[in-house]
């Protein structure tokens, strides 16, 4: 019937594109895998770490593209239905930011006029593995009876 | 070519290739059950939207009257509310529990099941389709489907008002912890429970709703019918289906955390709790303010859900009415569009005394302001589509009217609260109330009122009758300003919403009298709404019967079908559309129908 | 989609979609936009959850074994690149089913469905062995047994949001391999061949894309930064 040639147009570069994206997801992948190595030896708030997430974060992006584009053949359809769908994406932008700055935001507050929050972060747990042990024999116990969660501590 | 192979393959699967090519209306027995239960036939879903809809809005409405009663006579007491409410209303007075449940149905019905599905559900269903030429739905059973989810969660919603701990009484917008915590108030308990199963079965029902609208209506329109050739109404329910399709989704996360919070003992939501009798909580490190941020999100677009079906039939009505073209018809669509867009970046706005971060305030205050540009933008061109018509006073042209009478009222004050300076002061006081009631309670039960008004004859084939319809628009025009008017003096004199009794406050003793005149003229009101609803139900079996195809002189497609269209519309083929939907008093004609083709020597709009 | 209406061919009459796709597809395309709003919400909950406390836990620290790994084992990243792999993977094969369908290669069609649907249910075993490993560790709604990076005492919310999360994702995962089963079993009962197309694959291809898509959302928000 006519509907196949209409599709015809629609499918792009058909396998051999699919081998090449494949491709490529794999390698963006394996780089993003790599920068997560790699991050693992860096200390928690240098800048070097916030950059290599922010590499990473780019990487998802582009992963996330080439799954749109190829995959679910968007980049096939016409102009007007892809500006349908990506141009409401775009609320995402300030989605995340006042979030985000406001999550921030809050943490400050409590920093500052929430002296017991302050503290708490500042407590390290001693003998970590000790203490692992003890905390999920104690998760365990809570567990028999959930419904006392909301008794005194 | 391609558009049409691919169409018309679809058809096919349509009709599950049974059927074939005859025209099927004319052969398929309906029965009782396919016709007015489960009809998949849009002009009887939004019947069903409809009627549904009232049913809630006298409910929501008889609610308000309830706890107005104790407002105005906090002092008094009514046996008869005692033989109503039971328990609720010992001794002929109501309990503050029941008060606080009374506002918050009071608030959910009417945002979510009146105004969004009573509203938009019926004029999207029954208007899409005839407006923009296509037999039905892109797809009928979805949209059978998103009817039956509205029906269960209305069903749920109204088993929460008899349970025993009686339904959620945490506000309409059931911020944690009122909502995470059963300990909270006797409604967080299984109240809450039915509260959050009936608006996930609502958000299922809008999205399958929203979906097929905007399908429909970039899919299934007729030949010729371009965009910019659709009727305003059309635009602004497109518009509205995309705010429901991009912010429901948000709400529903938002829930889905609430109820883990509720039921599987984590922190989501829920910090520095300590609860009387039991001790501190030690569900620790959430924030409250997250859900308020999820809520809004829904939230500030839902007020636009609300508003815009209004918007989109006020500019039609005004139009035809008018028997003038609706003015500056791409600044209306840029302007709906433009509110669409901010709908999405203001929600903050209503959040300014939570500990919201300052700075990140301040540019909510920016863009919650922008949004007055292109509201301002539509009322003038409402205002200047009136100038000088040869305007026609029917019911649904006087409730068109009030709507703008109304959005500017209570657009107004939205510009004091959009200021977070201002709004420290007037947060949670009646001035909110009196603001939000005008701009998006009243103004959008007008524009549904005068679609209802506007639209009967297409709907049942005759006409409401029109003494009873000025009565109701007087009575509910001036009412609804001496409801709300005064209502901004106690705002501003800092009198909090959500009180049960004001009299030990010194500072707000004094508006005891006030608030009785409120409550009389609110009951007056919804007495002549029982008096619409009479008009409605009895003109359905009993009204003047509709005479001619086209009694308003309307250029729009829906006014080419029969006068009781069966399923499918048209009886032949679809009309094509030749022109835009506002040609009216253009060449010396009064009206051009859309279906008229251009002819040679015509002048240009 | 049965739906008896008065749509017929003939009388149809009316104007062509203006993006050259018929409606259900559209539908599903911004059924999955709406869906990207549920998964972003809870995805930007998490950010703000994690930017409002001031310490978090190490996943390379949790995340941190594999099955039949020794105990004590301290391999990150592994498991999950190669659930990661498995799921793109069977994305690959959804396409090429797809790509088969637009040529009406039943055959084709029917072999890559059932990779993909094995990749699924090899996705979601994947998860199921990681869910129970960790619970097993003492990790549940509510429970949180890691530290912070720093050694300081975590909140349950890096349990709360990653079991919520991933849970949620499974589901879609799951519902994705309901939807290529019965795509299957459609196929091998020749529906399509009947009426002359393969576009519900396409649709249900659509659907298992954007489960890939939001892995690779989540597998980067949980697993990697």
């Amino acid at each position: 019937m006519e509907h196949t040639v209409a599709h015809e147009e629609h499918s792009g570069g058909g396998v051999k594109e699919i081998v090449r994206v494949t491709v490529i997801l794999s390698i963006l992948t394996a780089v993003e895998l790599a920068l997560g190595f790699w991050m693992m030896g860096m200390p928690l708030d240098s800048g070097l770490r916030l950059a290599v997430k922010g590499a990473i974060i780019i990487l998802m992006m582009a992963k996330a593209f080439y799954i749109v584009a190829y995959f679910m053949h968007l980049k096939h359809e016409l102009k007007n239905m892809i500006m349908t769908i990506v141009v409401p994406l775009a609320l995402f932008i300030w989605f995340i930011i006042a979030f985000l700055y406001d999550g921030n935001s809050f943490r400050h507050l409590r920093n500052t006029y929430d002296p017991h929050f302050k503290e708490q972060s500042t407590i390290k747990v001693e003998k970590k593995e000790e203490a692992k042990h003890e905390e999920s024999k104690e998760e365990k116990k809570e567990e028999a009876k959930p419904e006392e969660r909301k008794t005194v501590e | 070519m391609s558009n049409e192979a691919v169409l018309h393959a679809h058809s096919g699967v349509a009709t599950h290739e049974v059927h074939g090519d005859h025209h099927h209306e004319h052969h398929h027995h309906e029965t009782f059950i396919t016709k007015y239960v489960f009809s998949q036939d849009h002009k009887m879903i939004a019947k069903q939207f409809l009627i549904t809809g009232m049913v809630w809005a006298v409910i929501g409405g008889l609610m308000s009257v309830l706890f107005r009663l104790q407002l105005g006579y906090p002092e008094s007491t009514f046996p008869w509310l005692e033989d109503l409410l039971g328990k609720w209303a010992k001794g002929g007075r109501i309990t503050p529990e029941a008060y606080y449940a009374l506002v918050t149905t009071h608030g959910t019905v009417l945002v979510f099941f009146v105004l969004t599905a009573g509203l938009s559900g019926t004029f999207a269903n029954f208007l899409i389709p005839l407006q923009v030429g296509a037999r039905d739905m892109a797809s009928p059973f979805l949209n059978m489907l998103s009817y039956w989810f509205f029906f269960l969660a209305s069903v749920v919603m109204l088993s929460s008002i008899f349970v025993e701990t009686g339904p959620f009484s945490g506000g309409w917008t059931a911020y944690p912890p009122l909502s995470a915590l059963g300990a909270a108030s006797p409604g967080s308990k299984t109240g809450m429970d039915l509260w959050i199963i009936s608006m996930a079965l609502f958000v299922v029902s809008s999205l399958l709703g929203g979906l097929n609208y905007i399908a429909t209506i970039l899919n299934m329109r007729t030949k010729g019918m371009s965009m910019t050739r659709m009727p305003l109404t059309i635009w602004a329910l497109f518009f509205t289906a995309v705010l429901g399709v991009l912010s429901f989704p948000v709400l529903f996360s938002g829930f889905i955390l609430l109820i883990f919070d509720r039921n599987f003992g984590t922190s989501f939501y829920l910090s520095d709790i300590f609860i009387a009798g039991q001790g501190a909580l030690p569900n620790e490190g959430g924030s409250a303010i997250l859900y308020q941020h999820l809520f809004w999100f829904l939230g500030h677009p839902e007020v636009y859900i609300i508003l815009l079906p209004a918007m989109g039939m006020v500019s039609e009505i005004l139009s035809v009415n008018s028997r003038k073209p609706i003015f500056g018809y791409m600044a209306m669509v840029g302007s709906l569009f433009a509110i669409a867009i901010l709908a999405f970046l203001v929600w903050a706005h209503h959040m300014f005394v939570t500990g919201l971060n300052p700075f990140l305030g301040s540019i909510f205050v920016l863009l919650t302001l922008l949004i007055a540009v292109p509201s301002a933008i539509k009322v003038f061109n409402w205002l200047t589509t009136l100038w000088r018509g040869n305007i026609r006073f029917t019911p649904g042209m006087m409730f068109a009217i009030g709507f703008v009478s109304l959005f500017i009222s209570g657009g107004l004050t939205g510009i004091w609260l959009g200021n977070s300076a201002l709004d420290i002061h007037l947060h949670d006081t009646y001035f909110v109330i009196a603001h939000f009631h005008i701009v998006m309670g009243v103004a959008s039960m007008f524009g549904m009122f005068a679609g209802i008004y506007h639209w009967f004859p297409k709907m049942y084939g005759r006409y409401l009758n029109n003494t009873l319809g000025y009565v109701h628009f007087w009575v509910t025009m001036i009412g609804a300003y001496l409801i709300f008017w005064p209502m901004h003096y106690e705002g501003l004199a800092g009198m909090p919403r959500r009180y049960y009794d004001y009299s030990s406050w010194e500072s707000f003793k004094q508006f005891i009298e006030l608030n009785r005149f409120i409550s009389t003229v609110a009951m007056i009101v919804f007495a002549v709404q029982l008096l619409f609803l009479f008009n409605f139900f009895y003109s359905i079996f009993k009204g003047r019967k509709v005479k001619t195809q086209n009694p308003w002189g309307s250029n729009t497609l829906e006014w080419t079908t029969p006068i009781r269209p069966g399923h499918g519309n048209w009886p032949g083929e679809i009309p094509e559309v030749h022109r835009w939907a506002y040609d009216y008093g253009k060449d010396g004609k009064e009206f051009i129908p859309q279906t008229t083709p251009v002819g040679a020597d015509e002048s240009h709009h | 989609m049965s739906t008896a209406t008065a749509t017929p061919g003939k009388l149809w009459g009316g104007g062509k979609s203006p993006f050259n796709v018929e409606y259900g597809k559209l539908m599903m395309w911004y059924f999955l936009m709406s869906d990207a709003f549920t998964f972003g919400a809870f995805l930007i909950s998490y950010g703000t959850v994690r930017f409002s406390t001031n310490g978090w836990p190490d996943p390379n620290e949790v995340f941190r074994s594999y099955p039949f790994a020794p105990e004590g084992a301290h391999a990150p990243l592994v498991f999950v690149s190669i659930m990661t792999f498995i799921l793109i993977i069977s994305s690959v094969t959804m396409v090429l089913a797809v790509h088969a369908g637009h040529n009406m290669d039943k055959k084709k069609v029917v072999v890559n469905l059932i990779l993909t649907i094995l990749g699924g249910l090899a996705f979601l075993g994947c998860q199921a062995w990681e869910w129970n490993h960790l619970h097993s560790e003492g990790a549940w709604w509510g429970h949180n047994p890691f530290l912070n990076h720093d050694g300081t005492a975590a909140s349950t919310n890096f349990t709360n949001f990653f079991f919520t999360i991933t849970g949620f994702h499974g589901f879609h995962v799951f519902s994705g391999v309901i939807i290529n089963i019965i795509m299957l079993i459609m196929t091998l009962r020749d529906v399509f061949e009947k009426r002359g197309h393969y576009l519900m694959i396409e649709k249900a291809g659509l659907y298992w894309h954007f489960v890939d898509l939001v892995w690779v959302f989540v597998f980067t928000c949980f697993y990697l930064i």
